[in-house]
């Protein structure tokens, strides 16, 4: 490896063109740290290739379950499969509680591997008002999720059509809870996307962020599934119905409201509440930290 | 322009910086120098606002850094290598930070040039050499046309050529009237390199002075006399205020008094000399009488290092023994 001799430098004529740091620019910097990774674009596919998956698989069941009289009874029997209000959005949503995860893990990461690389101080010194950088990398990550998550379900929709329509459980798009439903999905994960971005920033170790994550999005509403279940104290139906997740997937539920949940909107809310706090917790010591 | 004023970091009960107040001047390459643990890297962290400081202010071109508009052509900074994502490749992460300043495509390759990255640009960093590492980091510092240079530790893991070209770049970029701030903890380094120098450790500033001043300030300048009558020569020199300290090898080595001194005091006292050397102190051993008292890690080993250096031998051990009350 030779280097060129000094004399060719930087300094002499032309001079370097060099613009002041503006947002747009900084969005435009963490859009090419976004798509130049390759672990962030597989991570991306096998979100959308989840959602599809799942949602194949759930029409070609319910397929099965219209043809075979038997499965089709014992379906109508079972409470908490009534209780899914089943309709051709609950089939191709459902992929979204597995999409979540990778969605979370994905935005954590956009931030913590920059801290494990060390990366984050490059990206300071560049950026020294740091904040812009937080803002871009939401707006990057958020943007994606709802990008991919509604073409995902696009295909969702059009491999499961000629699936569901011989079930007759075809999506209805002129039912508003429906598209509720449907959009809905789009904004929990985008949500998810955020509010995993903030836990990323606060936390700063992926392993740790990681953990945290999967404990609120995954482990914890299995728990309290269970704790509800088998308790009858309110206080357990409560700290339920406030999950993170358990909230704000209410926005993706077709079908009766419950007693034990929050309704749709009211659901979505207290999940953008923790997204909003935790998002000025983590722009506040970003702000202050030690890079 | 670097001005840092009463400068001061605090990580819990350890004072990393102390007080610090320095200014670096624009076209010339000033020397950070300093054992490791002197508070290097935290300055210049500070200097770019990666750090807050505890106490003291510190600018660079007039401003706190982070109130540059455009920050990439006010600093360019070198402050570890690899501060970059192992899955991008050296061209990728330019265009990242470049992207921030609106830095065209066309600057982003040139400094790839300018860097010998040419032929790894398109390489994933994870695959480089720490040397290809220093480049790139050396690249980022280059890629706003920045008015203020700073490079910590920028020789580490460089091949001779490349130490070479960092020392040709560092002057070269000084010479066009820039600021350069570079740190090492090797004086001969920086005495091959830098014309001003700034000592550190402890956090707190030992020297600020051309690298000449240090040179001729720091020495301690000693004689080497061979006797038969060793005793009574050390006895005699002792009279006359030197300080006398026997050689590993039947030699004395003689601080306080001049060669000419010590020959007449040598012949008063009827003593036949063998040898009379005047010992010029070489730049480390005037980086090392500077920061002797607050080398941060001593190594363990100390007898090693007696067999070398047995004045300098007896400093660590005073320090160590107050280091242990």
């Amino acid at each position: 490896m030779t280097a060129a001799t000094p004399t060719t430098s930087a300094a002499t004529p032309p001079a370097v063109v060099v613009h002041r740091v503006t947002f747009a620019r900084v969005l435009r910097a963490e859009w090419i740290k976004f798509r130049t990774l390759r672990s962030t674009v597989w991570t991306v596919v096998i979100t959308a290739l989840v959602m599809i998956g799942f949602a194949l698989m759930m029409a070609s069941l319910m397929r099965l379950a219209a043809d075979t009289p038997e499965m089709a009874e014992g379906m109508n029997n079972d409470p908490g499969f009534q209780s899914l209000g089943m309709s051709g959005t609950t089939v191709i949503t459902l992929g979204y509680s597995f999409a979540q995860l990778a969605v979370a893990v994905l935005a954590a990461l956009i931030v913590t591997n920059e801290y494990s690389t060390g990366m984050i101080r490059s990206t300071f010194a560049a950026v020294p008002k740091r904040l812009p950088a937080l803002w871009a990398k939401l707006v990057v990550i958020v943007l994606t999720t709802v990008v991919v998550i509604a073409l995902a379900l696009g295909v969702a929709y059009l491999v499961t059509l000629p699936i569901l329509d011989a079930a007759n459980l075809t999506v209805d798009l002129s039912d508003p809870e429906q598209v509720r439903a449907l959009g809905g999905c789009v904004l929990y994960l985008a949500t998810v996307a955020a509010f995993s971005l903030a836990v990323g920033a606060l936390m700063r170790h992926s392993a740790g962020a990681i953990f945290t994550l999967v404990a609120i999005f995954f482990v914890l509403p299995i728990i309290f599934s269970i704790v509800v279940a088998a308790s009858d104290a309110a206080w357990t139906d409560w700290v339920n119905k406030l999950l993170p997740s358990v909230a704000g997937e209410r926005i993706i539920s077709t079908g009766p409201s419950s007693d034990v949940l929050l309704d749709p909107w009211v659901g979505y809310s207290v999940l953008a509440g923790y997204t909003v706090v935790l998002l000025v917790a983590a722009a506040v010591t970003l702000k202050r930290r030690d890079a | 322009m670097i001005e840092a004023h009463g400068l001061t970091k605090r990580y819990g009960p350890k004072l990393a910086v102390d007080d610090v107040t320095f200014t670096v001047r624009p076209g010339v390459v000033t020397g950070f120098l300093g054992p490791n643990g002197a508070g290097k890297s935290t300055t210049m962290r500070m200097i770019t606002g990666l750090d807050r400081p505890t106490a003291g202010t510190v600018t660079v071109n007039g401003r706190p850094y982070a109130q540059h508009r455009a920050p990439l052509a006010e600093v360019g900074a070198l402050l570890e290598a690899k501060a970059v994502h192992p899955g991008r490749t050296a061209r990728q992460h330019l265009q990242a930070l470049a992207a921030t300043h609106g830095i065209a495509t066309a600057r982003v390759d040139e400094v790839i040039e300018l860097t010998g990255l040419t032929p790894v640009a398109r390489k994933r960093v994870g695959g480089f050499s720490l040397g290809m590492g220093q480049r790139l980091g050396v690249a980022v510092a280059l890629l706003g046309d920045p008015r203020t240079l700073i490079l910590d530790e920028p020789v580490n893991g460089l091949d001779p050529e490349g130490v070479l070209w960092v020392r040709n770049l560092a002057k070269y970029l000084a010479g066009q009237g820039r600021t350069v701030f570079l740190s090492s903890h090797l004086m001969s380094e920086v005495a091959l390199t830098a014309d001003h120098v700034i000592v550190i450790g402890r956090g707190r500033i030992l020297a600020d002075m051309s690298v000449q001043e240090l040179l001729d300030g720091a020495s301690r300048r000693t004689v080497r006399v061979r006797s038969p009558q060793a005793t009574a020569l050390a006895d005699a020199l002792r009279r006359d205020g030197a300080e006398v300290t026997a050689g590993d090898d039947g030699a004395l080595d003689v601080a306080g008094l001049e060669a000419a001194r010590i020959g007449e005091a040598a012949a008063a006292a009827g003593v036949v000399l063998h040898e009379l050397t005047p010992q010029a102190s070489t730049l480390e051993e005037a980086y090392m009488a500077l920061t002797a008292d607050s080398v941060e890690y001593h190594a363990e080993d100390v007898a090693a290092v007696s067999a070398a250096e047995p004045s300098r031998t007896r400093e660590q051990a005073a320090t160590s023994e107050g280091e242990a009350r």
